[in-house]
């Protein structure tokens, strides 16, 4: 950490950065010889020159692709960005049939606008890159030594630059299906795409801020109070279903770990099977276990237990009571072995000095137990709370975010996560600029709780002191 | 310098998906030119391909067969292969909506989605020929489902989509009222089942007490105008009806025959005949919707009646969109409906078809004729109508309005018919 | 007197112990039950007889005839449960093994190695992370219909998907890798070792508990995805797996009398999984103990 910190503070601000790399550039071409100079305008060219064969030719055939990718394809998009299209689908219906002629498609000009725009940077970027190997060529010539051969570059992707190997697969794959998607619904947010304006029929555009506009209006069709009250259950959920199954889960690797309790193993084995089960298989059937009419309730109204059925899913307070108890069902098994494992970290000279003192159980769980665990586990708190905000499966497999009501907009009911809701505007309603909106409010909600969490938490940031 | 690599690999990988989305991105162009082809004169060369039909589980057999059959009877069309795939009415127009381009060309919808189907562009206008095609043979209620404003974008298939109360005779003494079924059900510990959180099945309340709600629409999907009196005397006797059946223990929210392990009596549809027969046993029986009581006053239950309809994917070009219309009129017509009664027991939208014998001694089917006389011809609804009326159901069976006085129940309707009116947009 | 106080007070305690041990047996009988009903309740519905008992919902737990119907059902050509259930597999194990390389990559790198902008990179990710995965379904659906891989290529689109994505996945395998001792690596580059040399030798043999540990979580996924591989393959059966098709049965109006189906083929999907599962136990435990809690 203080290595990479002293590296961040020598780059400097940013803009000295850009100032520093212009000035770079400038040298390059005053110093430089004519090779030099040329591959400003032909990449590569003073690589090649120098015999460096491997780094020239993957050069040029960037500039050659870049030209050709520009001129057939990517200008075209980038134009368009500003508008999104402006040609009209239109149906001929001269004939006997109609016929369709699609006019410009707005998802494809945002997604190819917004790819193409990384090509430029890429290749701006690529260019820079170029113009300092010139540099370094002509550094290295004047101090009258070898330039690395295009073998000693091959051989380096394993030694020094072994990081590079390493990440570049996932660095692209995640460029690819996680950035460039990213930015495409950031921008979403700012347009009008939703069902009225779906392509390839019809075109949808900017409008600007209209949609947060929306989101925090509050009365009429505005999704104002919906959200806060979806994002309050959000919360209360993320916080019960986060520290209960914590602290049960606790109690339940005490209990199997204590001493003179045999089959541990078995216990242990029976309760990871909700892990081992599919959810969409036993949170589906436990899901009809409650129903009004379900096992549950017919067992109850047999038994004489209760006159009529619990209406475990249609009442809010109980549907929500019941989503939080069956969680710790499918919560409570990785909380378990996790404290297992923890448990038997904890020095056994610690409880033996504490029973002299005349401890007892619970005294001794919460001055040694608690604090160990609580001080070991802290990180995965944090992360266990933000994977619970946007726990989807245990609410849409349960409840799908019923009951709805009056009182909520956008589809939007009582037991609904702001993820579940997410899911619901795209796929229900088709309506994606809302959907890009929220998700962007559920980023900013984790960020938020990661921060303030970050804070508290002086181990998370010390990484390297765990080693 | 050292990023070199990564940097390479990374231009390397849009390379690639370039390469594959300027492939992509061209076909549509070139498909958009191919329009000028020669209008019907004698041998046309109608192209080849897949043409893509999406039905419900149940019927892909019987429709398969069908279209197979209308490729080999007809030489000209040869080019074209027939693909089925099982896509439920609900789930077809969604899929549609999300991606048109992958859609299927030919694909049966529940009328509910036509608004949605028309406003994504994702279902073609149907002209000429074609139109009078539907608006002669069938049925008036089927065609005004498959009308937008004037404009006509769907060939009718059934119009069986209706509901009525299907029971245990051995239970339920006398179906024709409401408070005489739930009393049977409580007495011998059964439910009665009906859907109630549906936008669906609840007006059969509030249009049986005498309220309106109906939309006008505009060629384009759009909703003009709205005719709704559900914030009213009628409204509110509705509303308590609805609260007082959900206060009963016999009640259970829930219209599918094959979810319900209690039932006695259940307001669901011809779909789920077979389903019920096997349920009931020899107690099976059909009656219309029954009578329910408010404050002394009787009303029939009323409802929609529905249609199942056929609509074509926008073609852009002139050959296969001729195939596909002429496909989707023959999956339609007075022949197939009656076959297609006799296979999956749907009842026809077609004139001719309806008249069929077997047709008409459809048990299920007569006691959906007779509930069909209190009904309404379902016309078009915006999507938010839907989830709106689930929310008002379910504010109700959560107990939100058990105690509630007529002025809570009013405020209530108020508040749901502002919000149907706010779906108007001219 | 004072050794006899000690006696009894030992006494009590043992006597203490026993009561404390059998009220921790009684829980733990119970949590049993409650943890093992709705599996068990799962497979007695699987073995309902279709012909005899309809397959819709019940309000009994025992079946009034057992039979196989369901399973005959799954495996007869009216359904294409196997071929759903292949998909699934392809999946999970191109998942299992690819992911287990790009995360164990990933995590090496950025444990072991110190380069330029290790730290930007992490942080760019965490960050990326806070973004909840379905935003960008739709976009990811159009950009794999782009290279042809939705519905007839969902199945290779879902892979693709899956493993593009999994580097971020980094932190459990990287946790672990951080706990290995630093002077194995420094010795090893004073020997003149490469680092490509340094992580294949000595590194990956003392990994294995969290490469089988990611390559289980991986492969365990795929089973239960149903969101985006619906999403995907929608409107072309073939590419459905078997959450997505089996899902159908219950949530579908147009399937009546699915429900023991579901059970069965929901049997069928648990097993495999489950037992492979209960195998690694062991692996799985060393990954959350040590990986989870380094972050």
């Amino acid at each position: 950490m203080s290595k990479d910190n002293k590296s961040t503070a020598k780059k400097g601000t940013p803009l000295s950065g850009i100032g520093k790399g212009l000035r770079e550039i400038g040298r390059t071409f005053t110093e430089g010889d004519w090779t030099a100079k040329l591959s400003f305008v032909i990449m590569g060219f003073g690589q090649l020159l120098h015999r460096q064969f491997l780094r020239g030719i993957i050069f040029l055939a960037i500039e050659i692709f870049f030209i050709y990718y520009m001129v057939t394809f990517g200008a075209v998009y980038i134009s368009k960005l500003p508008t999104l299209g402006t040609s009209a689908t239109y149906v001929d219906k001269s004939g006997n049939v109609p016929v369709t002629i699609y006019g410009d498609n707005s998802f494809l000009i945002l997604l190819y606008g917004i790819l193409s725009l990384f090509v430029l940077f890429a290749f701006l970027f690529l260019w820079r890159v170029n113009i300092r190997q010139n540099r370094q060529i002509y550094l290295l010539k004047k101090a009258g030594k070898a330039l690395p051969t295009s073998r000693q570059d091959f051989r380096s992707l394993f030694t020094e630059n072994f990081d590079k190997t390493l990440l570049a697969l996932p660095n692209i794959g995640i460029f690819v299906f996680i950035v460039i998607p990213i930015i495409f619904m950031i921008c979403i947010a700012f347009t009008n795409y939703d069902a009225q304006h779906q392509p390839p029929s019809n075109l949808f555009g900017w409008v600007g801020l209209e949609n947060f506009k929306n989101l925090l209006s509050i009365g009429g069709s505005g999704f104002g109070s919906t959200f806060f009250t979806v994002l309050g259950w959000t919360l209360v959920w993320a916080f019960f279903a986060t520290f209960l199954n914590y602290f049960l889960g606790m109690g339940v690797a005490i209990l199997i770990n204590k001493k003179g309790i045999r089959f541990k193993k078995l216990w242990r084995t029976i309760l990871v099977m909700t892990i081992a089960i599919p959810q969409f298989v036993s949170l589906l059937y436990v899901y009809k276990l409650f129903a009004n009419d379900g096992l549950v309730n017919a067992y109850l109204l047999k038994w004489g237990l209760i006159d009529s059925y619990i209406p475990f899913w249609s009442n809010v307070a109980i549907a929500r009571v019941l989503i939080i108890v069956i969680n710790l069902w499918v919560g409570i098994p990785p909380t378990m072995l996790m404290a297992t494992g923890i448990l038997m970290n904890i020095p056994e000279d610690l409880y033996e000095s504490a029973r002299i003192d005349g401890a007892n159980a619970f005294q001794m769980f919460r001055s040694i137990t608690l604090p160990y665990m609580l001080f070991v586990t802290g990180p995965y708190l944090l992360t266990a709370f933000t994977g619970n905000l946007n726990n989807f499966n245990v609410i849409f497999l349960l409840t799908q975010g019923n009951p709805l009501s009056m009182d909520l907009a956008g589809g939007a009911g009582y037991t609904d996560l702001l993820i579940t809701w997410l899911y619901k505007l795209t796929v229900n309603d088709t309506n994606y600029r809302m959907a890009a909106v929220i998700g962007i409010m559920v980023f900013a909600v984790t960020a938020v709780i990661s921060l303030v969490v970050y804070r508290l938490l002086p181990s998370v940031r010390d990484e390297e002191g765990f080693q | 310098m050292k990023k070199k690599i990564v940097s390479v690999l990374l231009a390397g990988a849009m390379a690639l998906s370039l390469a594959a989305c300027g492939s992509a991105g061209g076909s549509g162009d070139s498909a958009g030119n191919a329009t000028a082809g020669a209008e019907d004169s004698g041998d046309v060369d109608y192209g080849s391909g897949t043409i893509k039909i999406w039905v419900a589980e149940q019927s892909v057999d019987f429709t398969k067969e069908q279209a197979q059959k209308f490729i080999d009877e007809n030489e000209a069309y040869s080019g074209y292969d027939i693909n089925v795939e099982a896509v439920g009415e609900g789930d077809a127009a969604s899929n549609m909506i999300t991606d048109v381009a992958s859609g299927a060309d030919v694909f049966v919808f529940a009328q509910d989605q036509m608004a949605r189907l028309v406003s994504a562009g994702a279902v073609s206008e149907i002209i000429g020929d074609y139109a009078d095609f539907v608006t002669e043979n069938n049925d008036e209620g089927s065609v005004e489902a498959s009308k937008m404003g004037d404009s006509i974008y769907a060939f009718p298939v059934t119009s069986d989509n209706g509901y009525f109360l299907y029971y245990d005779k051995n239970v339920i003494s006398d179906p024709s009222t409401l408070e005489g079924i739930v009393a049977d059900c409580e007495k011998a510990g059964k439910g009665f089942y009906m859907e109630v959180n549906n936008g669906w099945y609840m007006p059969a309340f509030f249009f049986g007490a005498g309220c309106t709600l109906t939309y006008d629409t505009d060629s384009d999907g759009n909703f003009t105008a709205i005719d709704a009196t559900y914030a009213s005397q009628e409204g509110v006797e509705a509303m308590k009806a609805i609260v007082n059946l959900t206060k009963s223990t016999a009640f259970y929210n829930g219209s599918s025959v094959s979810n319900a392990t209690n039932a006695a009596a259940i307001v669901d549809g011809t779909w789920d005949a077979s389903a019920a027969k096997e349920l009931f046993g020899n107690g099976y029986a059909c009656a219309k919707l029954p009578t329910f009581t408010v404050d002394g006053q009787t009303y029939q239950m009323g409802g929609f009646g529905g249609f199942k309809l056929m609509g074509v994917k926008p073609q852009s070009d002139t050959g296969k969109a001729t195939v596909c219309l002429e496909l989707a009129k023959y999956l339609t017509s007075a022949e197939v409906q009656v076959e297609r009664y006799k296979a999956v027991a749907w009842g026809p939208s077609n004139l001719e078809a309806q008249k069929d014998e077997s047709v008409q001694a459809d048990e299920a089917l007569s006691a959906l004729n007779e509930q069909l006389q209190y009904t309404i011809p379902q016309g078009q609804y915006p999507q938010g109508f839907w989830d709106l009326s689930t929310s008002l159901a379910d504010d109700i069976i959560a107990g939100t309005y058990d105690n509630a006085s007529d002025d809570q129940l009013m405020t209530a309707l108020e508040n749901y018919q502002a919000t149907c009116e706010s779906y108007v947009t001219k | 007197m004072a050794n006899k106080n000690k006696e009894k007070k030992t006494a009590s305690r043992s006597r203490n112990r026993k009561i404390g041990n059998a009220i921790t047996y009684a829980i733990l009988i119970i949590i049993s039950i409650i943890w093992l009903f709705p599996f068990v309740g799962l497979v007695l519905q699987s073995f309902r007889s279709y012909a005899s008992e309809y397959g819709g919902m019940v309000a009994y737990l025992m079946p009034k005839e057992f039979s196989l119907d369901n399973y005959t059902y799954l495996f007869s050509g009216d359904c294409s449960f196997v071929r759903w259930y292949l998909n699934t597999l392809i999946v999970a194990v191109c998942a299992a093994i690819f992911n287990t390389f790009m995360v164990l990559s990933v995590a090496y790198a950025l444990s072991r190695l110190r380069f330029r902008g290790r730290t930007l990179l992490m942080q760019f990710w965490l960050i990326l992370g806070m973004f909840p995965g379905f935003l960008t379904m739709i976009c990811m659906y159009f950009l794999l219909q782009q290279f042809g891989l939705t519905q007839a290529g969902a199945i290779p689109g879902l892979v693709l998907v899956t493993v593009a994505s999994s580097g971020m996945g980094y932190y459990v395998a990287k946790g672990f890798l951080d706990t290995m001792p630093k002077a194995l690596d420094e010795s090893a580059r004073l020997d003149g070792a490469s680092n490509a040399r340094i992580a294949v030798t000595i590194i990956l043999p003392l990994a294995k508990p969290i490469i089988i540990y990611t390559a289980l979580t991986a492969f365990m996924a795929p089973w239960c995805d149903y969101v985006f591989a619906s999403y995907v393959a929608f409107g072309y059966s073939k590419s459905y797996n078997v959450a997505v098709a089996l899902q159908r049965w219950v949530w579908t109006n147009d399937y009546q009398g699915y429900f023991t189906r579901f059970c069965a083929g929901g049997v069928l999907v648990a097993i495999p999984v489950t037992i492979l599962f209960l195998c690694l136990q062991k692996y799985y435990v060393e990954g959350v103990t040590g990986g989870a809690v380094k972050g």
